[in-house]
């Protein structure tokens, strides 16, 4: 990514796609600005590239996608025809070898009917997309969690983001993410809360979907032994499409806002995008503790904050409820991973507090706050 | 330039390009999604005649399809696409001057000039001078020096390509790119000087 800092020529800055975006579309993706400035000689040249960039725009392309479209179309017509016109003449020449020919023509109809038959059930097959097959594609090594308990689990990732597992469920993770990806993969039900990161975008992988986002909470239900994926957006923006490995295609990805949610047919590989969940009886149905309960405190006494907390997640915290009787606070926790949550908690009650994480358990230290 | 920003998980050209090969419809369906508004935009600059631009690239790709059994299977796709569009287009000109003997890819001339972007809104007066000045003396490069030019940062083709399509050798390519350039750079470091100092005295 850093081969910019071997950049001596002005050609070499033109013909970087990502520096073009930054001068022609404002979109600094990479950080060029921060870069531009680390040295003086730096931003002369990267000044003069601008500058010629800018001085050699054209014309804006002015084809609409709907343009572009019958275009093809038209272009298909095209093909047909010419496509007629060859087989006419070849027909003609063939005419009288044509009766001969037509009990090959018979016996390749069947032929290429039944490899139809065969791709098409052999494809049918091949749609549906197993958590097993899915970890197979993954080489960094990934820890596996698997929630056999009868209550949700609580799952700390290496960047803060939580995941809240449901029972039956199996959640896979590297240890650490490294890359300019964080992807987990999923079987069974999981509420996530992603830390923020733009950088890093987040992708949970699960049967036939893919879920990408920035920083925001999610829910994602895909089991394998049930027909269809579901996706429940609480907070932020979140993107959905399918997994590549069924569909080759750079097919459109669906953008979901908060409280819609979609909903992913497995066998006719159909995406449904619903926008009033409270409409959609399965969904009103499953709401989880943690997606029921409000986050924003406004005045409330901190022992009351953590209870919520325990409710959520299913963890027990373990605080010196004297010293901390007669603290208060006001604060929004909403769209923030457990650990940011008790980050902030503790922040505010005080400079002499702090938390420990141990699986369910947390504890929490405090001289009492200010 | 191309401002659209591509999906992530883009399929290659060559896996497209292959597929095509095979007889797969949405691989050219795609293909031709993907490059269709470059290639008008090309045929743009070599003719003035915007409806047969659009039915010279929608040949090219017509006969792609129908004699995609007789495609090299390892082609740099954009360069072949681009390079196509060019020969249908010389080969209409030749067809319109059926008495005149220009018939070779030469004789197309580069129409396109460079523009300047319009909303230079966070830039001080100072910089639009320079960028206007730029573009001038720009537009006033050699036809083939801007076609190069073109070719090079507004469709990234790299120097290999543009010699082929340009039909001369390597050399005789980075040659072209690198005279517009130093042409340019020349004139422009001389009377930049001048701006400047104009500009802090005024100030």
């Amino acid at each position: 990514m850093q081969k910019r800092n071997k950049y001596t020529e002005i050609e070499d800055f033109l013909s970087d796609e990502s520096f073009q975006q930054w001068v022609l579309s404002r979109v600094d993706e990479n950080g060029w600005e921060e870069w531009t400035l680390e040295s003086r000689q730096r931003a002369k040249l990267v000044e003069d590239a601008r500058l010629m960039l800018l001085a050699m725009k054209i014309p804006e392309n002015e084809l609409t996608k709907s343009d572009i479209h019958r275009a093809l179309q038209d272009t298909w017509l095209k093909i047909r025809e010419k496509e007629n016109q060859k087989n006419v003449k070849t027909l003609k020449l063939n005419f009288f070898r044509k009766r001969f020919l037509t009990g090959i023509a018979a016996t390749l109809v069947i032929g290429l009917m039944s490899a139809w038959f065969y791709n098409n059930h052999f494809k049918t097959e091949n749609k549906i997309v197993t958590y097993k097959e899915l970890i197979d594609e993954n080489s960094e090594g990934l820890v596996e969690q698997t929630n056999n308990s009868n209550k949700p689990q609580i799952i700390t990732l290496s960047d803060g983001s939580s995941v809240l597992l449901q029972p039956n469920s199996k959640l896979s993770y590297p240890k650490i993410f490294t890359g300019n990806e964080r992807k987990v993969y999923l079987s069974g039900e999981g509420f996530f809360e992603i830390s923020k990161n733009p950088k890093k975008p987040f992708f949970v992988y699960a049967n036939e979907i893919v879920t990408k986002v920035v920083g925001t909470s999610f829910r994602v239900k895909a089991y394998s032994d049930q027909p269809d994926v579901e996706i429940l957006v609480r907070t932020g923006k979140v993107k959905v499409k399918s997994n590549e490995l069924i569909s080759k295609s750079d097919e459109e990805e669906i953008v979901l806002l908060p409280n819609q949610a979609l909903r992913f047919l497995r066998n006719d590989m159909k995406f449904n995008k619903i926008t009033n969940i409270t409409q959609d009886p399965v969904l009103v149905q499953n709401v989880g503790n943690i997606e029921q309960l409000s986050f924003e405190f406004n005045d409330i006494p901190v022992s009351q904050i953590f209870e919520t907390i325990e409710q959520a997640y299913l963890v027990d915290i373990d605080y010196p409820e004297n010293k901390l009787k007669e603290c208060h606070l006001t604060t929004s926790l909403s769209d923030q991973p457990l650990t940011e949550k008790l980050k902030i908690v503790c922040k505010s009650i005080g400079n002499n507090t702090s938390f420990e994480m141990n699986g369910n358990q947390i504890i929490i230290t405090s001289e009492g706050c200010n | 330039m191309k401002t659209r920003i591509l999906p992530a998980n883009l399929i290659d050209d060559n896996t497209l390009w292959n597929d095509l090969i095979l007889g797969d419809e949405k691989s050219f369906s795609l293909l031709f999604e993907r490059y269709y508004g470059d290639l008008v935009s090309y045929g743009n600059s070599l003719s003035p005649y915007a409806e047969k631009v659009q039915d010279c690239v929608q040949d090219v790709f017509t006969d792609i399809w129908v004699y995609r059994s007789s495609l090299q299977s390892s082609v740099v796709v954009k360069a072949y696409l681009l390079s196509s569009v060019r020969k249908r287009i010389a080969r209409l000109f030749e067809r319109d001057h059926i008495f005149r003997k220009t018939a070779s890819t030469d004789d197309i001339a580069f129409l396109l000039e460079f523009s300047v972007e319009n909303d230079l809104l966070d830039d001080d007066y100072a910089t639009k001078e320079k960028v206007s000045y730029l573009n001038k003396l720009l537009n006033e490069l050699p036809a083939r020096q801007k076609e190069a030019l073109y070719l090079r940062y507004h469709q990234a083709l790299s120097v290999e390509q543009i010699a082929e399509m340009l039909d001369v050798n390597y050399q005789s390519a980075s040659n072209l790119l690198h005279r517009g350039l130093l042409t340019l750079r020349k004139e422009w470091k001389g009377s930049f000087a001048l701006i400047t100092l104009l500009f802090s005295s005024s100030l």
